[in-house]
């Protein structure tokens, strides 16, 4: 009876709040379309200014590098916490696999999808995608094999220690980025004119590209140590329950 | 007018699970539900009825639509998947110190 009446209370308390979430955002002026402010500028300037076709790229490696930056650092802050909460011991074997059809399947598929995200990773600039989702697609490599394969064939493929190596390197590669535009224009995460082909080829839009490769890596890298770091630990456990 | 009754209906479903709810899992369930409610809203507020923001649409005479929010919105995401991984970890941890996840049963905090 006591647990109920607080809970009746805590529900007529977040129903008040919604409806008051309700009424306050319907006095928020309407949207105004893109006939004015940042959103107008990006649109009308977004190419010539960095040369992607991609306007959400260009908002996201060029325009805002900064804050891209400071969100593969997030990502690289919960991946080295996860890390160090749950791997003090790399066991190699933690999962055994699927049947035999399922292997044989996944391996015919897996190379296609490979195939497919490093097509969205590096047509970033050009066409729908970039290093955030072609990241995600590139770490569902590693997931599937340890699901499918068990985690020992994901250990001898790629080892957590070169996953960690191929993080580091794609956050390192865009500081370096960052700091060439220093020493080359005076601009923290400058726009650099390394590529410069024809707009809509694979070779333009400056440094975007390369930025486009280091974040694919870092988030592709960060999430299958993630996935392993996890899947290790709880399988582990069960094991030692169920002998 | 549908966004903000679906943002507000989102929230409330988010705050319930975040205080009324005792067990660890279904509370991290509630802080995304949360996340979502903030990213739905910002797409759908800032929706015009173009295309996908490319240059080449444009010139076509087709209107794009706002790349900003969409932005901001991958942003977002990419965090919230982060600080998810990272919560579930914490649960992980706890789960194998205290052999429970549900906050009625986790003993050893008054002693």
């Amino acid at each position: 009876m006591h647990k109920n009446f607080k809970k009746i209370a805590a529900v007529v308390v977040f129903i008040l709040m919604g409806i008051a979430f309700y009424e306050n955002f319907q006095l928020m002026p309407a949207y105004k379309g893109l006939g004015e402010g940042v959103s107008n500028y990006i649109i009308h300037n977004g190419l010539y200014d960095t040369g992607s076709l991609n306007l959400i790229t260009a908002v996201l490696y060029d325009y805002r590098a900064f804050d891209s930056l400071g969100e593969s650092t997030v990502i690289f802050g919960a991946v080295s916490g996860i890390v160090l909460i749950l791997s003090r011991k790399m066991l190699p074997v933690s999962s055994r696999g699927l049947s035999f059809i399922v292997k044989r399947t996944l391996g015919i598929i897996t190379p296609f999808i490979a195939l497919f995200s490093i097509y969205v990773i590096t047509h970033g600039h050009i066409s729908p995608g970039g290093g955030f989702q072609g990241g995600v697609i590139l770490a569902s490599i590693s997931i599937i094999f340890i699901v499918i394969y068990g985690s020992a064939f994901d250990y001898t493929m790629l080892s957590p220690d070169k996953k960690t190596f191929l993080e580091t390197s794609g956050a390192l590669t865009f500081l370096f980025i960052g700091f060439l535009g220093i020493a080359l224009d005076g601009v923290f995460l400058n726009n650099l004119n390394i590529f410069n082909g024809k707009i809509g080829s694979l070779f333009s839009g400056g440094s975007i590209p390369i930025i486009n490769i280091a974040i694919g890596l870092k988030v592709g890298a960060g999430l299958a140590i993630i996935f392993y770091s996890m899947i290790q630990k709880t399988l582990e456990r069960s094991w030692v329950n169920h002998d | 007018m549908i966004n903000n009754l679906v943002f507000s209906i989102l929230i409330f479903i988010g705050l319930y699970a975040i205080y009324i709810k005792r067990n660890m899992i279904k509370i991290v369930i509630g802080l995304s539900i949360l996340e979502s409610a903030v990213f739905f809203w910002v797409i759908a507020t800032n929706d015009n009825g173009g295309k996908l923001p490319f240059y080449q649409v444009a010139q076509n005479g087709i209107e794009m639509i706002d790349a900003l929010p969409q932005a901001l919105t991958l942003t977002g995401i990419v965090i919230g998947a982060s600080t998810t991984a990272l919560l579930l970890t914490f649960i992980i941890e706890l789960d194998k110190f205290t052999g429970t996840h549900n906050l009625d049963n986790l003993k050893g905090l008054d002693d």
